[in-house]
Protein backbone atom coordinates (compact mmCIF):
# COMPACT_ATOMS: atom_id res chain seq x y z
CA UNK A 1 0.00 0.00 0.00
CA UNK A 2 1.25 3.33 -1.12
CA UNK A 3 -0.04 6.23 1.48
CA UNK A 4 1.26 9.86 2.58
CA UNK A 5 2.94 9.80 5.71
CA UNK A 6 0.85 11.83 8.26
CA UNK A 7 2.27 11.09 11.49
CA UNK A 8 2.49 13.05 14.72
CA UNK A 9 6.21 12.17 14.34
CA UNK A 10 7.69 12.81 11.38
CA UNK A 11 11.52 12.12 11.65
CA UNK A 12 12.36 12.96 8.52
CA UNK A 13 11.35 16.82 8.69
CA UNK A 14 12.97 16.80 11.85
CA UNK A 15 16.19 15.54 10.34
CA UNK A 16 16.29 18.24 7.58
CA UNK A 17 15.45 20.68 9.62
CA UNK A 18 17.90 20.15 12.19
CA UNK A 19 20.33 20.80 9.20
CA UNK A 20 18.17 23.25 6.85
CA UNK A 21 15.31 25.63 7.50
CA UNK A 22 12.21 24.32 5.44
CA UNK A 23 9.19 26.51 4.66
CA UNK A 24 5.69 25.47 5.56
CA UNK A 25 5.07 24.62 1.66
CA UNK A 26 7.86 22.56 1.84
CA UNK A 27 7.35 20.96 5.12
CA UNK A 28 3.76 20.25 3.75
CA UNK A 29 5.49 18.73 0.31
CA UNK A 30 7.60 16.22 2.66
CA UNK A 31 4.56 15.34 4.64
CA UNK A 32 2.70 14.39 1.33
CA UNK A 33 5.76 12.03 -0.05
CA UNK A 34 4.31 9.10 -0.89
CA UNK A 35 5.75 5.81 0.85
CA UNK A 36 5.28 2.46 1.43
CA UNK A 37 5.42 1.51 5.12
CA UNK A 38 6.80 -1.86 5.95
CA UNK A 39 7.81 -3.31 9.56
CA UNK A 40 11.32 -5.36 9.38
CA UNK A 41 12.55 -7.38 11.91
CA UNK A 42 15.87 -7.70 13.49
CA UNK A 43 19.29 -8.50 11.68
CA UNK A 44 17.40 -8.31 8.08
CA UNK A 45 18.99 -6.63 4.67
CA UNK A 46 16.72 -4.39 3.62
CA UNK A 47 19.21 -3.59 0.41
CA UNK A 48 22.32 -5.25 -0.44
CA UNK A 49 25.14 -4.44 -2.21
CA UNK A 50 25.29 -5.21 -5.68
CA UNK A 51 21.28 -4.00 -5.75
CA UNK A 52 19.86 -1.72 -8.28
CA UNK A 53 17.18 -0.04 -6.18
CA UNK A 54 14.50 1.56 -7.60
CA UNK A 55 13.43 3.02 -4.26
CA UNK A 56 15.16 4.74 -1.22
CA UNK A 57 14.57 3.53 2.21
CA UNK A 58 13.29 6.22 5.01
CA UNK A 59 13.77 5.06 8.41
CA UNK A 60 10.91 5.84 10.69
CA UNK A 61 11.70 3.72 13.55
CA UNK A 62 14.69 1.71 15.13
CA UNK A 63 18.16 1.40 13.70
CA UNK A 64 19.80 0.23 11.00
CA UNK A 65 23.62 -0.19 9.80
CA UNK A 66 25.99 0.23 6.74
CA UNK A 67 27.53 -2.87 6.33
CA UNK A 68 29.99 -3.74 3.93
CA UNK A 69 31.79 -7.80 4.08
CA UNK A 70 35.29 -9.12 3.00
CA UNK A 71 36.20 -11.44 1.21
CA UNK A 72 36.48 -13.81 4.26
CA UNK A 73 33.39 -13.18 5.78
CA UNK A 74 33.91 -10.26 8.14
CA UNK A 75 31.56 -7.36 8.18
CA UNK A 76 32.79 -3.88 9.25
CA UNK A 77 29.74 -1.49 10.00
CA UNK A 78 30.72 1.97 8.22
CA UNK A 79 27.48 3.98 9.60
CA UNK A 80 24.72 3.66 12.37
CA UNK A 81 21.57 5.11 10.52
CA UNK A 82 18.37 6.55 13.10
CA UNK A 83 14.77 7.72 12.58
CA UNK A 84 14.73 10.22 9.68
CA UNK A 85 18.30 9.10 7.87
CA UNK A 86 17.98 7.97 3.97
CA UNK A 87 20.62 5.35 4.43
CA UNK A 88 20.57 4.60 0.53
CA UNK A 89 19.71 7.55 -0.39
CA UNK A 90 22.79 8.11 -2.85
CA UNK A 91 21.12 5.46 -4.81
CA UNK A 92 19.07 7.86 -6.35
CA UNK A 93 21.98 8.86 -8.28
CA UNK A 94 24.32 6.08 -7.92
CA UNK A 95 22.98 3.21 -9.79
CA UNK A 96 24.38 0.32 -8.29
CA UNK A 97 24.62 -0.07 -4.51
CA UNK A 98 28.03 -0.74 -3.19
CA UNK A 99 27.17 -1.46 0.45
CA UNK A 100 24.47 -3.24 2.08
CA UNK A 101 21.97 -1.94 4.79
CA UNK A 102 20.62 -4.11 7.26
CA UNK A 103 18.21 -3.64 10.56
CA UNK A 104 19.79 -4.00 13.68
CA UNK A 105 16.16 -3.45 15.58
CA UNK A 106 12.67 -3.94 14.52
CA UNK A 107 11.89 -1.07 12.11
CA UNK A 108 9.45 0.64 10.72
CA UNK A 109 10.83 1.93 7.50
CA UNK A 110 8.98 3.48 4.45
CA UNK A 111 9.87 3.02 0.63
CA UNK A 112 10.10 6.18 -1.59
CA UNK A 113 10.06 5.52 -5.32
CA UNK A 114 13.19 7.16 -7.13
CA UNK A 115 10.56 9.05 -9.61
CA UNK A 116 8.12 10.38 -6.44
CA UNK A 117 12.18 11.63 -5.11
CA UNK A 118 12.96 12.99 -8.64
CA UNK A 119 9.79 14.67 -8.65
CA UNK A 120 9.94 16.13 -4.83
CA UNK A 121 13.19 17.40 -6.09
CA UNK A 122 12.27 19.16 -9.18
CA UNK A 123 9.42 20.61 -7.49
CA UNK A 124 11.32 21.93 -4.54
CA UNK A 125 14.99 22.69 -5.60
CA UNK A 126 15.28 23.78 -1.76
CA UNK A 127 15.11 20.19 -0.86
CA UNK A 128 17.02 19.39 -3.29
CA UNK A 129 20.00 21.15 -1.35
CA UNK A 130 18.73 19.96 1.59
CA UNK A 131 19.17 16.10 0.60
CA UNK A 132 22.48 16.99 -1.19
CA UNK A 133 23.27 18.51 2.29
CA UNK A 134 22.53 15.40 4.09
CA UNK A 135 24.35 12.88 1.98
CA UNK A 136 27.73 15.60 2.14
CA UNK A 137 27.45 15.48 6.11
CA UNK A 138 27.29 11.09 5.71
CA UNK A 139 30.28 11.77 3.70
CA UNK A 140 31.32 13.74 6.80
CA UNK A 141 30.78 10.49 9.60
CA UNK A 142 32.15 8.49 7.17
CA UNK A 143 35.50 10.63 7.21
CA UNK A 144 35.29 10.70 11.08
CA UNK A 145 34.38 7.38 11.56
CA UNK A 146 38.01 6.52 9.49
CA UNK A 147 39.79 8.65 12.42
CA UNK A 148 37.61 7.18 15.26
CA UNK A 149 38.05 3.31 14.02
CA UNK A 150 42.06 4.08 12.68
CA UNK A 151 43.31 5.99 15.19
CA UNK A 152 41.57 6.53 18.22
CA UNK A 153 41.96 3.21 21.10
CA UNK A 154 39.40 1.41 23.43
CA UNK A 155 37.49 4.16 25.95
CA UNK A 156 37.74 7.01 23.35
CA UNK A 157 36.55 5.48 20.26
CA UNK A 158 33.44 4.03 22.07
CA UNK A 159 32.75 7.21 23.31
CA UNK A 160 32.99 9.11 20.10
CA UNK A 161 30.77 6.74 18.27
CA UNK A 162 28.15 7.20 21.77
CA UNK A 163 28.95 11.23 22.01
CA UNK A 164 27.99 11.37 17.78
CA UNK A 165 24.56 8.30 18.55
CA UNK A 166 23.08 11.03 21.04
CA UNK A 167 23.69 14.24 19.33
CA UNK A 168 22.38 12.30 16.18
CA UNK A 169 19.42 10.99 18.23
CA UNK A 170 18.53 14.22 20.11
CA UNK A 171 18.60 16.40 16.57
CA UNK A 172 15.38 13.84 15.98
CA UNK A 173 13.97 14.53 19.28
CA UNK A 174 15.03 11.14 21.03
CA UNK A 175 17.09 11.71 23.59
CA UNK A 176 15.53 13.01 27.18
CA UNK A 177 18.15 14.36 29.87
CA UNK A 178 21.31 12.58 27.98
CA UNK A 179 19.71 9.32 28.10
CA UNK A 180 18.31 7.44 24.86
CA UNK A 181 17.23 3.89 23.68
CA UNK A 182 20.43 2.18 22.49
CA UNK A 183 19.46 -1.64 20.39
CA UNK A 184 22.98 -2.16 19.90
CA UNK A 185 24.52 -5.15 20.52
CA UNK A 186 28.14 -6.20 21.63
CA UNK A 187 28.72 -7.26 18.01
CA UNK A 188 27.46 -4.89 16.22
CA UNK A 189 29.85 -2.36 18.31
CA UNK A 190 32.62 -4.38 17.61
CA UNK A 191 31.34 -4.77 13.83
CA UNK A 192 31.34 -0.63 13.41
CA UNK A 193 34.39 -0.11 15.94
CA UNK A 194 36.59 -2.75 14.66
CA UNK A 195 36.94 -5.08 18.13
CA UNK A 196 36.11 -8.02 19.37
CA UNK A 197 33.44 -8.59 21.31
CA UNK A 198 35.50 -9.46 24.03
CA UNK A 199 37.43 -5.78 23.60
CA UNK A 200 33.52 -4.50 23.33
CA UNK A 201 32.83 -6.08 26.34
CA UNK A 202 36.02 -4.76 28.27
CA UNK A 203 35.70 -0.93 27.36
CA UNK A 204 31.67 -0.57 28.35
CA UNK A 205 33.11 -2.32 32.27
CA UNK A 206 35.74 0.10 31.99
CA UNK A 207 33.43 3.33 30.99
CA UNK A 208 31.10 1.68 33.48
CA UNK A 209 33.18 1.40 36.30
CA UNK A 210 34.73 4.96 35.79
CA UNK A 211 31.04 6.29 35.03
CA UNK A 212 31.08 7.33 31.70
CA UNK A 213 28.28 5.32 30.90
CA UNK A 214 25.45 3.99 32.54
CA UNK A 215 23.54 0.82 30.72
CA UNK A 216 20.16 -0.79 31.75
CA UNK A 217 19.07 -3.07 29.09
CA UNK A 218 18.99 -1.17 25.77
CA UNK A 219 18.62 2.02 27.59
CA UNK A 220 22.22 4.03 27.73
CA UNK A 221 22.34 6.82 29.94
CA UNK A 222 25.46 9.56 30.02
CA UNK A 223 25.77 10.70 33.33
CA UNK A 224 28.84 13.02 32.48
CA UNK A 225 27.93 14.64 29.02
CA UNK A 226 31.42 16.99 28.90
CA UNK A 227 33.77 14.16 30.53
CA UNK A 228 32.01 11.87 27.89
CA UNK A 229 32.90 14.35 25.17
CA UNK A 230 36.31 14.52 26.62
CA UNK A 231 37.05 11.12 26.71
CA UNK A 232 35.82 10.21 23.01
CA UNK A 233 37.80 13.81 21.72
CA UNK A 234 34.12 14.81 19.85
CA UNK A 235 33.53 17.67 18.37
CA UNK A 236 29.91 18.06 16.64
CA UNK A 237 31.39 20.03 14.10
CA UNK A 238 31.04 17.46 11.47
CA UNK A 239 27.69 16.51 11.79
CA UNK A 240 26.86 20.08 10.77
CA UNK A 241 23.97 20.71 12.65
CA UNK A 242 22.14 23.99 12.15
CA UNK A 243 21.03 24.33 16.34
CA UNK A 244 23.84 24.49 18.50
CA UNK A 245 21.29 23.72 21.07
CA UNK A 246 21.12 20.07 19.54
CA UNK A 247 24.99 19.54 20.21
CA UNK A 248 24.91 20.83 23.89
CA UNK B 1 54.52 -28.11 14.86
CA UNK B 2 54.81 -28.49 18.14
CA UNK B 3 54.28 -25.57 20.51
CA UNK B 4 54.60 -25.29 24.08
CA UNK B 5 52.45 -22.82 26.42
CA UNK B 6 53.53 -21.15 29.83
CA UNK B 7 51.64 -19.36 32.28
CA UNK B 8 51.55 -15.90 32.36
CA UNK B 9 49.17 -13.25 34.13
CA UNK B 10 47.86 -10.56 31.41
CA UNK B 11 47.31 -7.05 32.23
CA UNK B 12 44.16 -6.38 30.52
CA UNK B 13 42.88 -4.22 33.45
CA UNK B 14 40.92 -7.39 35.12
CA UNK B 15 43.55 -9.42 35.94
CA UNK B 16 42.82 -12.27 33.63
CA UNK B 17 45.74 -15.67 33.73
CA UNK B 18 46.51 -16.57 30.65
CA UNK B 19 49.63 -18.59 27.82
CA UNK B 20 52.32 -17.80 26.03
CA UNK B 21 52.39 -19.71 22.95
CA UNK B 22 55.92 -20.56 22.03
CA UNK B 23 56.68 -22.35 19.05
CA UNK B 24 59.34 -24.84 18.41
CA UNK B 25 62.15 -22.17 18.55
CA UNK B 26 61.23 -20.54 21.55
CA UNK B 27 59.40 -17.71 19.34
CA UNK B 28 56.41 -16.36 20.88
CA UNK B 29 53.73 -16.47 18.34
CA UNK B 30 50.49 -15.25 20.83
CA UNK B 31 49.08 -14.49 24.29
CA UNK B 32 46.32 -16.21 25.10
CA UNK B 33 43.95 -14.96 28.17
CA UNK B 34 41.26 -17.16 29.59
CA UNK B 35 37.91 -15.38 29.91
CA UNK B 36 36.38 -14.83 33.17
CA UNK B 37 32.36 -14.92 34.32
CA UNK B 38 32.50 -11.05 32.86
CA UNK B 39 32.02 -12.81 29.03
CA UNK B 40 28.06 -13.92 28.71
CA UNK B 41 28.44 -17.11 27.20
CA UNK B 42 32.13 -16.81 26.82
CA UNK B 43 32.86 -17.87 29.98
CA UNK B 44 35.99 -20.39 30.63
CA UNK B 45 36.89 -19.88 26.38
CA UNK B 46 40.86 -18.87 25.55
CA UNK B 47 40.37 -15.51 23.60
CA UNK B 48 43.48 -14.71 21.20
CA UNK B 49 44.98 -11.63 23.17
CA UNK B 50 47.94 -10.59 20.67
CA UNK B 51 49.90 -12.28 17.80
CA UNK B 52 52.56 -11.30 15.91
CA UNK B 53 53.55 -11.20 12.25
CA UNK B 54 53.34 -15.09 11.09
CA UNK B 55 49.81 -15.53 12.79
CA UNK B 56 48.23 -12.22 10.85
CA UNK B 57 45.34 -13.87 8.67
CA UNK B 58 44.07 -15.38 12.18
CA UNK B 59 42.01 -13.02 13.56
CA UNK B 60 41.15 -13.07 17.30
CA UNK B 61 39.16 -15.76 17.87
CA UNK B 62 38.09 -17.70 20.99
CA UNK B 63 38.66 -20.88 21.39
CA UNK B 64 36.58 -22.84 23.73
CA UNK B 65 40.08 -24.90 25.00
CA UNK B 66 43.38 -24.80 24.81
CA UNK B 67 43.96 -27.74 22.63
CA UNK B 68 41.29 -26.19 20.18
CA UNK B 69 43.84 -22.99 19.97
CA UNK B 70 46.61 -25.01 19.84
CA UNK B 71 45.72 -26.94 16.71
CA UNK B 72 43.88 -23.58 15.46
CA UNK B 73 47.79 -21.87 15.48
CA UNK B 74 49.34 -24.85 14.02
CA UNK B 75 46.84 -25.04 11.50
CA UNK B 76 47.52 -21.79 10.11
CA UNK B 77 51.20 -21.31 10.40
CA UNK B 78 50.95 -25.07 8.55
CA UNK B 79 48.71 -23.62 5.82
CA UNK B 80 51.86 -21.00 5.41
CA UNK B 81 54.73 -22.71 4.70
Amino acid sequence: MSAPFHPDYNPLILKLESIFDLTDEERQALEKLPMQVQVIKADQDIVREGDRPSRSCLLLSGFTCVYKITAGGKRQIVSFNIPGDIPDLQSLHLKVLDNSVATISQCRVGFITHDDLRDLCNRYPRITSAFWRETLIDAAIFREWVTNVGRREGVSRMAHVLCELLVRLKAVGLVEDHACDLPITQSEFADALGFTTVHVNRVLQQMRAEGLIELKGERLTIPDWERLKQVGEFDPTYLHLENDQAAA
Amino acid sequence: MSLTLQPIRVATGFDEEGMLVLDEEQRLLAVLTHLSNQYDGLAGHWYLEAKFGVLEGLGQPTYPDLDAAKEAIAQHLARRR
